[in-house]
Order: structure tokens, then sequence, then C-alpha cells
């Protein structure tokens, strides 16, 4: 493993639930670092957390024991907007549901995450147009994503999250509603896209073929890690 | 960052996602401005028209008279006639016309009747720049001059009186010194207007008038017209400061019915407005909230992607504010097109006797406001995107995490 600062560290992380008088456990002490350049899924039953554990990564939930950081910052400290400015900038997301905005275009989704960093409009363009081109959707651009399938739409989603060179991309269950062949393209362009431009890969996922391409992988049971193939392959 | 580049091609784009709920909102918005100005416009036009019947046959802007007059309208109340310093202020610009006159209650007796009136000596030359009764004469003419000893009645108490033109009456009042007066006079004129001022008002020139009740060069009253209402506070004060002792009114004090109708309808207008923008703004607020509930996934994912709540916020109030800006646009549009198709009068001929009633004439002239119409179109817009505070409020309250959880 690389001996570099991890760019996410999980320590104690804990996530429960109330509804009315009952209480559900969704994290129970997860400690976990991601490296830099780390091509990584995170699978477990239903239930198991996953989604919660990206969710807190992410910066879109709050833990309610423990602690996230992210590329040296700790989100616990930040304040809403603060942790929405880290998100636009460290962080990139790819969902099951593919999530693009429906009124913008392939391009202008893409170019939406750079509007939002006050990239000039020339430098954004051309930016958003390369990163289309890198995902395999050269003349596809000016296409809405009505217009596009669902596998051509999550290359998109692939291309807006990287678009903004992100230190990781959380991934969640990405191929789950692609077909076989579609979702075998996507994770080698996951893959292609994790060894040429160096962004870490955090994703969650039941499939099997990506997790076979995987260079680590997570398990995740009730709340807690259990079994860490980086861990395995530590020396003693 | 470049706000409103990234936010107005969304929002413009958004609003069109369900054309048949905007196209309703749309409607809503401009149907409701359009009835607010149209029906502003016309109850000013009505407003303008009782008020312009109650003041244009002889109060004008307002009136000089002697101290007790309006206590005991007779000849015994009476002033000079105006002197260097009250015509002083009476031809200054603020003035666009005056009169004085000689009045006083009488009784007219034609060969088969006899009916209480009043009996005005006038100026005509000065009448005809604050008075509509020169101009509204129906039959036969309106007086020559000062020392003219014709009189002109109303055409309703002619036809009352069985008399008409060229015909003598007889006119009785009580003279300077209480004995009665009378005199004869032959019928030069009838005029037209309200059927009660019709009754009420015999007109002849001032010097018989002066003559017949001994008040030498005396008058009654002094009725003046202002060039702008505006002013009516100043030359009011202008008037007093010239003439010590007298009594110096504005038309509002003199008729104090005509100017609660006025500020009655003023009031009406805003009264319209605010219940037609509950209405706007309960479809507003309906339509807003519906579309951001249905897209609440959408607003988490903006945010999870980077975008601060606040800007949110601003891309659905900027949705808003397109949308009611377009109702607004196209209402505002409408309303102007039919105040300016109906600028030449909207006739009221078929409701004439109801129209009277309210002391309004029988034709109404609505007329653009700019001002006004800006000024209404601009609160609706503003007080509808306030509304959509709301809505947009909880689409920037989306929780990011919802979009997650949505994907498992």
């Amino acid at each position: 493993m690389p001996s570099e600062a991890p760019i996410v560290s999980c320590r104690g992380l804990k996530k429960r639930y109330r509804t009315g008088a009952v209480e559900t456990v969704a994290l129970n002490g997860v400690d976990l670092d991601i490296a830099p350049g780390d091509f990584a899924t995170l699978a477990g039953p239903s239930g198991s957390g996953k989604t919660t554990l990206l969710n807190l990564i992410g910066g879109l939930d709050t833990p309610s024991e423990g602690e996230v950081v992210v590329d040296g910052v700790r989100l616990g400290e930040l304040g809403k907007n603060a942790l929405t400015d880290l998100r636009l900038r460290k962080i990139g997301f790819v969902f099951q549901a593919y999530n693009l905005i429906p009124v913008l275009s392939a391009v202008e989704n893409v170019e939406f995450i750079l509007q939002l960093q006050g990239v000039a409009p020339a430098e954004r363009r051309a930016r958003a147009t390369a990163a289309l081109k890198e995902v395999g959707l050269e003349g596809m651009e000016d296409r809405r994503p009505g217009f596009l399938s669902g596998g051509q739409q999550q290359r998109v989603a692939v291309a807006r999250a990287l678009v903004s060179r992100p230190s990781i991309v959380l991934a969640d269950e990405p191929t789950a509603n692609l077909d076989s062949k579609t979702a075998g393209e996507l994770i080698d362009l996951m893959a292609r896209l994790n060894a040429e431009a160096g962004a870490s890969f955090l994703i969650s996922t039941h499939d099997a073929r990506v997790i076979a391409r995987s260079r680590r992988h997570i398990e995740l049971t009730d709340g807690r890690v259990t079994s860490d193939s980086a861990a395995a392959r530590e020396p003693a | 960052m470049g706000g409103l580049s990234l936010l107005a091609p969304m929002a413009w784009r958004n609003l069109w996602r369900n054309p048949r709920r905007t196209w309703i909102t749309l409607a809503v918005v401009a149907v409701g401005l359009y009835s607010i100005l149209v029906f502003a416009a016309l109850l000013d036009a009505w407003a303008r028209s009782s008020r312009d019947a109650a003041l244009d046959v002889l109060i004008g802007s307002g009136q000089v008279h002697a101290p007790r007059y309006l206590d005991d309208q007779t000849i015994a109340q009476r002033m000079a006639a105006p002197g260097a310093r009250l015509r002083a202020v009476l031809d200054g610009p603020s003035v666009e016309g005056w009169a004085d006159r000689v009045r006083t209650p009488a009784v007219i007796q034609s060969e088969y009747k006899t009916l209480p009136a009043e009996l005005l000596g006038v100026r005509p030359a000065r009448e005809r720049a604050i008075s509509v009764v020169p101009r509204d004469v129906s039959a036969g003419r309106y007086l020559a001059g000062d020392a003219d000893g014709g009189i002109v009645l109303g055409a309703h108490l002619a036809k009352r009186l069985k008399t008409r033109l060229g015909k003598r009456v007889i006119v009785m009042a009580q003279d300077a010194t209480g004995a009665l007066a009378q005199r004869s006079f032959r019928v030069v004129g009838l005029y037209s207007a309200s059927q009660e001022d019709e009754d009420r008002f015999a007109f002849t020139g001032i010097e018989p008038a002066q003559a017949m009740l001994g008040i030498g060069t005396d008058v009654s009253e002094i009725s003046f017209k202002l060039a702008d209402d505006a002013g009516a506070p100043a030359t009011v004060a202008a008037l007093k400061a010239a003439g010590p002792g007298l009594d110096v009114r504005p038309w509002t004090a003199l008729a104090p019915l005509t100017a609660a109708m006025n500020s009655f309808m003023e009031a009406f207008v805003y009264i319209w407005l605010w219940i037609m923008f509950v209405l706007m703004a309960i479809g507003i607020v309906n339509t807003q909230l519906m579309a951001v509930f249905e897209r609440v996934r959408e607003f988490g994912l903006l945010q999870a992607l980077g975008m601060r709540p606040r800007l949110v916020l601003a891309e659905v109030l900027l949705e808003s504010a397109l949308l009611i800006g377009l109702g607004v646009l196209a209402g505002a549009a409408a309303a102007v097109a039919t105040v300016l198709a109906f600028s030449g009068g909207v006739d009221l001929h078929f409701l004439a006797r109801g129209a009277e009633f309210f002391g309004a004439g029988h034709v109404l002239y609505p007329r653009l406001a700019p001002a006004q119409f800006a000024a209404v179109s601009a609160l609706v817009w503003a007080l509808g995107v306030l509304v959509a505070l709301w809505p947009a409020g909880k689409a920037a309250g989306s929780s990011p995490a919802e979009v997650m959880s949505h994907a498992q």
C-alpha cells in the first residue's frame, strides 16, 4: 500500500437512526482509510450500512459518533456551506439512478460542476467536452438525459464526477440499473480513469464483476467492516 | 461565480417542464392583474365622473363665502366684490379660472306653476372657465353678458313649470332689506345636467340679479378652479390670508359626500387588489409547492453536487420571478389594450338612472395611468415573488442525503 496520507479516514464511525422509540444502528464503529489512487469496492447485504457510510464520507449526513477526514479536512468541523464547498471541490458522486439534471444537456451537466466552481466559460466548455470524449460520448454533448440510454447517462455521471479532478469518487451501486454489457463497459471505464487520472474510487456494489476488477475489497456487515483486502495485504 | 448565467437557463427550462401547470399559473397571474388594473381604471373613471358631475356645475375646486353663508344661504350673508388682494391670488398661476356670483333661494312662477329654485346671477365669461352649464345648453342660448336679463333654466325645471324658450317667468326672492323682490325674466336657454341640478339652479346675469336684490355690487360666493388639485391647501391658505374674515373652503369640505365617495373608490381599488392578490398567491404557492415537492430529490442532488442552499433558493425564486413576471407582462399588456380601447368612453346609458344615483355621468372615460399601472404591476410581481419564498425555502431545505437513500 502507498505510504501517503489517506484521502479518506474514518475513525470510530457510528450512525444511529431513531424512529419513534425504535433505534436502528446503521454503522457501529467503522475504522477505514482510503488511500490515494485506491479503486475499492464496498459490499455487504442490504442494510449493512454501505449507503450510510458513503453519505458520511461524502458529507451528505453527519455521524452520531466518530470522525471523517477527507483530504486532511475534518468534516465534523465544517458548517453546511463549507461542507457543500468541500463536496464541490474534493468529492465526485456517481449514483445508481444516474441523477443527471434533466433540463441540462450532457455537456451542461458536466459543465455544471465547473460553473459552480467559477471556471471561465470557454475553459469549462472545453474541459466538459473533453470529459465526455473521455467516457466515449463524443457527438452526444447536446443531448438531454431523456435522449440518452441508461449506460450513456451513467457515463455522463462519471464524466461529471471526474471533470473537477476530485480527491475521491463515491459511487453508490453504479451498475445496478445497467444491463451486463453496459455495466461491464462502465466498470472498464472507471478502472481506466482510476488508472489514468489517479482519482480514488470507493464503489458500493453487489456486482461480482465490479468486485473482481477492484484492487481492494471491503465487506460491511451489520454496520461493521468485517473484511478488508487491504488489511490482509499489509505486512504483519 | 456567474450566478445568473448558471441559474437563468435552468430556471427558464424548469418552467417548461410542466407546460400545463406553467400556463395555468401564468393565466392566474395575468387574469388577476388584468382585473385589478381594468377595475382600477373603471373605478377611477367613475370617481372622476361623479366628482366632475358634482363639482363642475357650481362648486369648482373650492369657494369663498361670507363667514355665515354656509349656515344661512341667503342674500343676508353676502360679501363685497373681490378686492385687489383677493383678485391677485385668484388671478395667480395656481388658479385656472374663477367666478363671483350672486346666489339666493327663490321661487319661479310660470303661467301654470310655482316652484322653488336657486337664482344665480353670474358673469357668463367667467363661468365658461369653471362650469359645464354654459357648454351644456341644450336649447336656446347661454347668457350673453353680465347685464343679460334673460334666464337659463334646467330642462327638467322648465318642463315642470310647463314653460319654454321665449316665455316669461316671474322670480321672487327676499331682497337686502328682507322685503319680497320680484322680477320678470324671459327664458333664453335650457341646460342639461343631473335631474337634481336641472330642478335646482336658474341662471341670469349678475347685474340684473344684484339690481333685483338691491345689494349693489356685493356677491354671495366666489368659486375657483385650480390647475392642479394638489395645490389646493396652498391656494386656500393664500386666499384666507388675502381675505381675512372670509370663509374659504376646498371642495372636499363643500361636498363631503363626493369626497367620501372618492376616497371610498380609491380604497376599493386597494381592497380589490388584495382580494385578487390573495387568490393569485394561493395559486402561485400551490403550483410552486407542487413543483418543489416533485423535485425534492433534484434539489438534494444539486446540493450533493456542491450547490449551496442559498443558490438553490435563488434558483427556485428565479423560476417564480420569471413565471410571475411573464404573467404580469401579459396581464398589464391586456389591461393597457383594454383601457386604450375604451378610452373614447364606456357608454352607461343603459343604466343611466343607476349611474346618476351614484353621481356619475352616463359615459365613463377610463384613462391610462402609467405610474399606477407600473406600481400595481411591480407590487403584484414583488408580492408574488415574496410568497414564492415559502416553496423556495422548502427546496433549499432539501436533504442531499435523500438522493443517496433513493438510490438504494
